[in-house]
C-alpha cells in the first residue's frame, strides 16, 4: 500500500537484475544480524541462498517480504527503488514466498484455492468453467501435473506445494522464494519439484532457493550466495559451486583450524542407555547407540534430519515401530511417568508449545515434575514448593527474582532456565535436551552449558540435540551425526574441526570431499 | 486472585482484601439493592433466603469449575441434578421411606453423577470432540433418564426425617444446604490449592502437551475432573429434591446457565487454566443476590435471562478483548518501528 | 514425473472414482444409515411406509430442516448456534402478541417475524465477531436472552400468561397442505435448494468454506472473515423467523416454550448430515438428509409407543455417536493422507491428486 516509487532517484539504466538489495542492515536489540548485505537476483535464474543457522538468511527474506522492517539499505526491484512495508507491498511487486507451513484451504479444490479471493463471476454466481479453464491454462503453461478438481486435502505435501506455487504464479509473481521446500518431501516428490523449478526458470520466473541440502543446490542453482554472520561471504557462479568449497565458505576459511572440538573419546564409565535398531516408519530407522554415565552425547545434524523425533521416542513421548531401548541393562517400554521415575528428563525443542505452562508461575512450573518429593499423600507441601521455586530462581539467576511470576511473561532465556529447572533438583540419570539455546542470549547460554556439564559430572547421561555447530562441538564428549533419519557418522576420538562436522551433517564423506576440494 | 493473597501479615492481607475489586462490587451491589428496597433486602431473613437459593448453584459450581479450568465445559449439570434427585427419591419411595434407603438413595444418585462424568471424561479425553457438544447431548440423555425414573410424574417424598434434613435441616439455625455448600467449597478449595491433583488441573488446562512431557497423566486428570463435576451436580440435585420434598424431571432446568454465569463472572476463563473457587463462589453469590434483588423489585425470574446474557457477554467479551488488545499492542508497536 | 507430460491434465477414471469416494463417502454413510433405518421400520411396522406417513415424516423434518440450512453455514465456518430454538419462540410470541392486541394484517406479521429473526441473527453475529465471544457461549447466553423476551411479549390476562388462538387465516394456512404435501415441506425444499446453490455456486459460499477450514489463510487471501461469520448468523436468524411462521400456522397458537429444544434437533440434523465441528466440511444436502434421518427416527419411535423420554435419549445418543464417529473418521482420513505422503512409490505423483481415501 505504502509502496513508494521514487522515480527521480530510483530509475537507473535498465538493470540486468530483477532484484537488488544493497547494504541491508538489521539488528535485534543492538545485536547486528545483517551487516551491510548485498544480494541480487537476475530474471529467470535460480539463486540459492546458503548459510549456517543464524547467518541471517531468514532475516534477509523476511525483510524482502515485508515482515521485518530494515534498519538500513535499499531494495531495487526491476531497477526501481521500492519500499516493502508489509506482505501486500511484496505481493504487489510480484514477490511471493512458499512457506513450509502451507497456507491452503484443505477442503477446497485446487481450482478454488488458486482462485481464492479473485473468483470469476457471472451475475453473482461463480463462473466455475472460466475459473477452471484459467487454472488448467496455468497448469499447462508451466507443465505441471495436477488435477484442478482434486480437493487439496487429498494431495501429498509435494502436490500442495505445487498448488502454492501456482497460486503465486496466478498473482503474476516474478520472484518466488522457497524456504527449505524439500524438507518434508519424498525423493520422488523432490524430483518433481526440481522439474517445476526448471519450468519456472524457462518461463522467466526467478527463484530464491534456501536449502541446507548441498546436492540440491548443486543441481539447481544458477548462482549461489553464501551468508556468514550477517555478511555476504561470496557469490558463486554455477561452475564455481563445489560442495566442499561451499561448506568452507559457510564456516569461514580462517576459522578452519582455530575452532576445534573437545578431545572426543568413548567414556570408560558403564553404559547407562542403549538403543538398538530403533525405527519409526518414515521418520528414522535403525538407530543404535550406547550412551555412558556422565557423558554428554551430542546429536548433530540438519533441521529435519530426525534428531528430535529420536530423542522424543527414547523419552517415551512418541511411539516407535520397532527396536529396543535398554536402561541400565534392562529393556524399558515407552511411558513418560515411568521414565521420569527412572530419572529421565526432557527439555523439549518447542519451548513455548511443550516446555512450560505460560499462565503458571515459575514455582508451579518447576514443581510440576517434583511432586514426588514436594507432596505427601497427594497433599502439596507449599513451603517446600516455595523453597524449591526460590532456590531455582536464585541458582539459575532467573530474572526477575520472583518465583511467583508467570513463566509466559519471562524472556526466552529465562523461560528456558525455568524449563531446565524442572529437572535440576532431581537425581537425573538420563537428561535429554533439545536445542537448549535456540533464541536465547549469550549469558543464558553459558548458564545452560554450565548446567549440562554439572549434570555430566554428577554421572547423568546427557543427550544433547543442537543445530549450533560450535555449541555441540564445545559441549559434547562424543557426537553422533544424524542425516535423513539415520546415524551417518560418529565422532568418538580425537579432535575435529567445524568443517569435519558440517561435511558430515551435509552427508558428505570426507575422503570424497578431499578429492573434490 | 484470592489464593494469591497469602503472603504477608494479617494486616497486609486485609489491605489486599480492601483493594480487591470483588469486595467493592459486592458492597456496591448490596448498597444499591438496599437503597432500592429499604427494609426488605438487607434483612436477616432475606440474606438467608439468598444463601438458600444459591446453595444449590454453589454446590454445583464447586465441581463444574474443574472442567472449565481444563478449558472444557459441562452443560449437563442441570440434567444430572434432576436425574440424581429423581434416583434418590425413587429409591426411598420404593423402600417405604425407610432410613437405610436414604443412604442407598443418596449413593444411587451420586453414582449416576459419577457415571455420567466418567462417560464425559472418557469421551472428551479419547476423541477430539468439542466438550460442550458432548455434554449438551448427554444433557438430553440424562434428562430422558430422569423422565424414565419419575415416569413423568411429580413424586412427593416427605419422609423420612433424615432425607428432609439434607435440604431442610437447620443445625445451629443454619440451613444444612448452606453447610453442604460450604463444605464442598472447602473441599474444592483444598483440592485445587493444596493437592498435587489441583496443581495438575491448572497445568493441563494451561498446556496439555507440556504437562504430558512433565509426566502428568493428563487423561486421568481430565476424567477425574468431569467425574467430580458430575458428583457435585448429583449432590446438588439430591439436596434440591430434599429441599422441595419431591422429585420431578424438570427440577433443575436452567441451572446450567446460572452455574455458567457464576463461573464466568467469577473470573474463570473459558480457555482454561485460569479461575479459582473463591471467585466462583463469589460469582454465585453475586448472581444469586442480583436475582433476588430483581425478584424483590417485582421482576419475575423468567426475565433474568436478559440480565444473565448481558453479564456473560460482558465478562467474556472483556476477557477476550483484553487478550486481543495485548496481542494488538505488540502488533502496533512493531508497525511503529517499521514506520520509523 | 517419469512420463512425458500430457498437455491437459486428464481426470482418469480411477481419479474420478477416488474423488467420488472422498467427497461423498461421508454422505453415503448417512444415506445408508437412513435407508437401513427406514427399511427396519418398514419391515417391522406396516404403518410406516405409506405415502401419508412419509409426507408426515417430511413435515416433521421440515421445521428443524429449514433452520438447519442456516446452521449448516454456521457450522461450516466452525461456529455453532444454540439460540435458534429461542429465536423461533421469540418471533412467534412477538407475532402472537401483535395479532392479539393490534390485529395486524398478515403481511405485516410475516415481515415482522422475519425481521425479528434477522435482528436476533444480527445480534448473535455482533457478539461473536465484534465482542469476540466464542460462538457457543455467545449463542448460549443469547438463548437465555431470547427466551426471556418470550415472557416479555407473552399475552397475559390478570397477570397470568394465557394462550390465545391465532385467528389470522393466512398464518394458519401455512400449517396446511396441498394434496397432503405440506407447505412447510415445500418451503424446506425451496430453502435447501437456495442454500445449496448459495454454498456451492457463489463467492460467499466459497468464503464460508475457507473461513471454516483455515481462518488464517482465508484472511491472508483477502477475505473479510468476520463479515462472513456475521452473515451466516444473519442467514440463520432469517430462517428462524420463517420457521416461526410455519410453526405458528401448524400449532395455531404460541406458548412460552415454543421452540424449546429445537436448536438441539437442528444441530442433530446437521451433525448426522456430516458437517464437521472443526469447520470447512459438509453441505446443505447432507443436513437435509440429517433432518429427515432425525424425523424418521422420531416417527419410528412413536410408532412403537416408546415414552417420550426414550426419544430424548435416542437423540442424545445419536448425536454423541455421530460426533465421535466424525472425529474418528476425520482422524482416519488424515492418517491415510499422511501414509500416502510417506509412501514414495505412490502413483499419485504422476496422476496428480485424488488418490487418497
Amino acid at each position: 500500500m505504502k509502496m513508494l516509487c521514487r522515480s527521480g532517484r530510483g530509475v537507473r539504466k535498465l538493470s540486468e537484475y530483477l532484484l537488488e538489495m544493497k547494504g541491508i542492515m538489521k539488528s535485534f536489540n543492538d545485536n547486528p544480524v545483517l551487516k551491510n548485505v548485498d544480494f541480487d537476483v537476475k530474471p529467470g535464474e535460480v539463486h540459492a541462498l546458503m548459510g549456517e543457522n543464524g547467518a541471517g538468511k531468514s532475516t534477509l527474506i523476511k525483510i524482502l517480504t515485508g515482515i521485518y522492517p530494515k534498519d538500513g539499505g535499499e531494495i531495487f526491484f526491476d531497477g526501481q527503488s521500492v519500499e516493502i512495508n508489509n506482505k501486500n507491498d511484496a505481493s504487489k511487486l510480484g514477490i511471493s514466498c512458499i512457506y513450509q507451513e502451507l497456507s491452503l484451504i484443505p477442503t477446497l479444490t485446487v481450482t478454488q484455492n488458486i482462485m481464492l479471493g479473485k473468483e470469476k463471476r457471472i451475475g453473482g454466481f461463480l463462473n466455475k468453467g472460466k475459473m477452471r479453464k484459467e487454472v488448467v491454462e496455468l497448469i499447462n503453461r508451466y507443465g505441471f501435473h495436477l488435477n484442478p478438481d482434486a480437493n487439496v486435502e487429498s494431495l501429498t505435501i509435494g502436490q500442495r506445494q505445487t498448488v502454492e506455487i501456482l497460486k503465486a504464479l496466478s498473482e503474476q509473481s516474478r520472484l518466488i522464494i522457497m524456504d527449505e521446500p524439500t524438507a518434508s518431501l519424498s525423493s520422488k516428490e523432490s524430483d518433481a519439484l526440481f522439474e517445476i523449478i526448471g519450468n519456472l526458470r524457462n518461463n522467466g520466473v526467478s527463484v530464491i532457493y534456501i536449502s541446507h541440502r548441498l546436492e540440491e543446490v548443486y543441481r539447481l542453482a544458477d548462482r549461489l550466495t553464501v551468508l556468514r554472520d550477517g555478511v555476504r561471504e561470496a557469490v558463486l557462479e554455477k561452475d564455481e559451486i563445489v560442495p566442499a568449497e561451499v561448506v568452507r565458505l559457510m564456516i569461514g576459511k580462517e576459522l578452519k583450524h582455530s575452532s576445534q572440538s573437545n578431545e572426543f573419546r568413548v567414556s570408560d564409565q558403564p553404559v547407562s542407555l542403549e538403543v538398538k535398531n530403533l525405527t519409526r516408519k518414515g521418520v528414522f530407522h535403525d538407530i543404535s547407540f550406547q550412551a555412558h554415565r556422565g557423558e554428554i552425547l551430542g546429536f548433530a545434524g540438519l533441521v529435519g534430519a530426525g534428531r528430535t523425533e529420536i530423542v522424543r521416542c527414547i523419552y517415551g513421548a512418541d511411539p516407535y515401530d520397532s527396536g529396543q531401548i535398554f536402561f541400565e541393562g534392562k529393556e524399558i517400554k515407552p511411558s513418560i511417568p515411568a521414565n521420569i521415575e527412572r530419572g529421565f528428563g526432557l527439555v523439549p525443542e518447542d519451548r513455548r508449545g511443550q516446555g512450560f505452562t505460560p499462565l503458571l508461575s515459575i514455582e508451579r512450573n518447576v514443581a510440576l515434575t517434583n511432586y514426588d518429593t514436594l507432596a505427601r499423600n497427594g497433599v502439596v507441601n507449599a513451603g517446600a514448593e516455595r523453597r524449591l521455586g526460590n532456590e531455582m530462581v536464585e541458582k539459575l539467576s532467573i530474572r526477575p527474582f520472583d518465583s511467583q511470576i508467570p513463566v509466559g511473561n519471562l524472556s526466552g532465556g529465562n523461560q528456558q532456565k525455568a524449563v531446565v529447572a524442572k529437572w535440576l533438583s532431581r537425581d537425573m540419570k538420563v537428561m535429554i535436551i533439545d536445542e537448549p539455546t535456540a533464541g536465547i542470549d549469550i549469558g543464558a547460554k553459558d548458564e545452560i552449558y554450565r548446567i549440562l556439564e554439572d549434570f555430566a559430572s554428577r554421572g547423568t547421561t546427557v543427550l544433547l540435540v543442537s543445530s549450533d555447530i560450535q555449541e555441540i562441538m564445545k559441549v559434547s564428549h562424543r557426537i553422533l551425526v544424524v542425516t535423513k533419519g539415520a546415524i551417518f557418522k560418529e565422532f568418538s576420538n580425537g579432535r575435529i574441526t567445524e568443517e569435519d562436522l558440517m561435511m558430515a551433517e551435509f552427508g558428505i564423506d570426507e575422503e570424497e570431499a578431499e578429492k573434490n576440494g | 486472585m484470592g489464593e494469591n493473597a497469602k503472603s504477608g501479615t494479617a494486616s497486609g492481607s486485609f489491605k489486599k482484601l480492601l483493594k480487591s475489586p470483588r469486595l467493592w462490587i459486592l458492597i456496591v451491589t448490596i448498597a444499591v439493592l438496599s437503597v432500592l428496597q429499604p427494609g426488605v433486602f438487607l434483612t436477616r431473613a432475606n440474606m438467608i433466603s439468598i444463601l438458600l437459593s444459591i446453595s444449590i448453584y454453589g454446590i454445583m459450581v464447586c465441581g463444574t469449575i474443574f472442567p472449565i479450568l481444563l478449558g472444557g465445559i459441562d452443560l449437563s449439570v442441570g440434567a444430572v441434578a434432576a436425574a440424581a434427585g429423581a434416583a434418590c427419591v425413587v429409591t426411598i419411595v420404593n423402600h417405604d421411606f425407610s432410613n437405610p434407603s436414604v443412604l442407598t438413595g443418596v449413593l444411587f444418585g451420586l453414582g449416576i453423577g459419577l457415571l455420567v462424568g466418567l462417560a464425559h471424561g472418557i469421551i472428551v479425553s479419547t476423541f477430539s470432540v468439542p466438550p460442550f457438544l458432548i455434554t449438551l447431548a448427554s444433557q438430553y440423555i440424562v434428562y430422558g433418564i430422569a423422565q424414565l425414573l419419575t415416569q413423568n410424574n411429580v413424586i412427593a417424598c416427605m419422609k423420612p426425617a433424615t432425607f428432609a434434613f439434607l435440604g431442610g435441616g437447620r443445625p445451629f439455625g443454619i440451613p444444612f444446604s448452606i453447610i453442604i455448600m460450604a463444605v464442598m467449597a472447602l473441599i474444592s478449595y483444598f483440592i485445587l490449592n493444596r493437592t498435587v491433583f489441583g496443581r495438575t488441573v491448572y497445568a493441563v488446562g494451561g498446556n496439555v502437551e507440556a504437562s504430558r512431557l512433565s509426566g502428568v497423566r493428563s487423561r486421568m486428570v481430565i476424567i477425574v475432573c468431569y467425574m467430580f463435576s458430575g458428583l457435585t451436580s448429583a449432590l446438588a440435585g439430591i439436596v434440591l429434591a430434599s429441599m422441595n420434598r419431591q422429585a420431578i424431571a424438570k427440577a433443575a432446568q436452567g441451572y446450567d446457565n446460572f452455574v455458567l454465569t457464576a463461573l464466568v463472572v467469577g473470573g474463570a476463563s473459558l480457555m482454561g487454566g485460569e479461575g479459582n473457587i473463591t471467585g466462583a463462589i463469589w460469582g454465585a453469590f453475586l448472581v444469586g443476590m442480583v436475582s433476588n434483588g430483581l425478584r424483590l423489585l417485582g421482576i419475575a425470574s423468567e426475565y433474568h435471562g436478559i440480565f444473565k446474557c448481558i453479564v456473560i457477554v460482558a465478562a467474556v467479551s472483556l476477557d477476550a478483548t483484553m487478550r486481543y488488545r495485548k496481542s494488538g499492542l505488540q502488533r502496533r508497536r512493531r508497525r511503529k518501528v517499521s514506520v520509523s | 514425473m517419469d512420463e512425458s507430460p500430457s498437455p491437459v491434465p486428464v481426470i482418469t477414471e480411477v481419479a474420478l472414482i477416488m474423488k467420488l469416494r472422498q467427497e461423498s463417502m461421508r454422505r453415503l454413510i448417512s444415506i445408508i444409515l437412513l435407508a437401513v433405518m427406514m427399511l427396519i421400520f418398514s419391515l417391522t411396522n406396516s404403518a410406516f411406509f405409506t405415502v401419508s406417513n412419509l409426507l408426515k415424516v417430511l413435515r416433521e423434518a421440515s421445521l428443524s430442516g429449514i433452520i438447519a440450512v442456516g446452521v449448516t453455514f454456521v457450522i461450516i465456518t466452525a461456529g455453532i448456534d444454540l439460540s435458534t430454538g429461542a429465536i423461533v419462540g421469540f418471533c412467534g410470541m412477538v407475532c402472537a402478541n401483535l395479532l392479539y392486541y393490534y390485529n395486524l394484517p398478515w403481511q405485516e406479521i410475516f415481515l415482522i417475524s422475519i425481521a425479528v429473526g434477522t435482528a436476533c441473527g444480527i445480534l448473535n453475529g455482533f457478539i461473536v465477531t465484534k465482542l469476540r465471544v466464542p460462538e457457543f457461549i455467545a449463542t448460549l447466553s443469547t438463548q437465555y436472552l431470547y427466551r426471556s423476551m418470550v415472557f416479555v411479549f407473552a399475552i397475559r390476562e390478570n397477570n397470568v400468561i394465557t394462550n390465545k388462538k391465532i385467528e389470522s387465516y393466512p398464518v394458519l394456512i401455512l400449517g396446511g397442505s396441498i394434496n397432503g404435501f405440506y407447505l412447510v415441506s415445500m418451503a424446506f425444499i425451496l430453502f435447501a435448494v437456495i442454500g445449496q446453490i448459495l454454498l456451492k455456486s457463489t463467492r460467499f459460499g466459497t468464503y464460508v468454506y475457507a473461513t471454516g477450514a483455515n481462518r488464517k489463510s482465508a484472511e491472508l487471501s483477502g477475505i473479510n472473515v468476520d463479515w462472513v461469520r456475521w452473515r451466516v448468523f444473519i442467514i440463520t436468524g432469517f430462517l428462524c423467523g420463517i420457521a416461526a411462521l410455519f410453526q405458528m400456522g401448524r400449532i395455531g397458537s404460541v406458548t412460552t416454550d415454543m421452540g424449546t429444544g429445537l436448536e438441539f434437533d437442528v444441530i442433530a440434523a446437521v451433525v448426522v448430515g456430516g458437517c464437521a465441528f472443526s469447520g470447512g466440511r459438509g453441505d446443505v444436502f447432507g443436513s437435509v438428509i440429517g433432518a429427515i434421518f432425525m424425523a424418521v427416527l422420531q416417527n419410528g419411535i412413536l410408532k412403537y409407543n416408546f415414552p417420550t423420554a426414550v426419544q430424548l435419549i435416542m437423540k442424545g445418543v445419536v448425536i454423541v455417536i455421530m460426533v465421535i464417529f466424525d472425529s474418528i473418521y476425520n482422524q482416519y482420513v488424515q492418517k491415510k493422507i499422511q501414509q500416502a505422503v510417506q509412501n514414495e512409490d505412490a502413483v499419485q505423483i504422476r496422476k496428480g491428486g485424488a488418490e487418497v481415501v
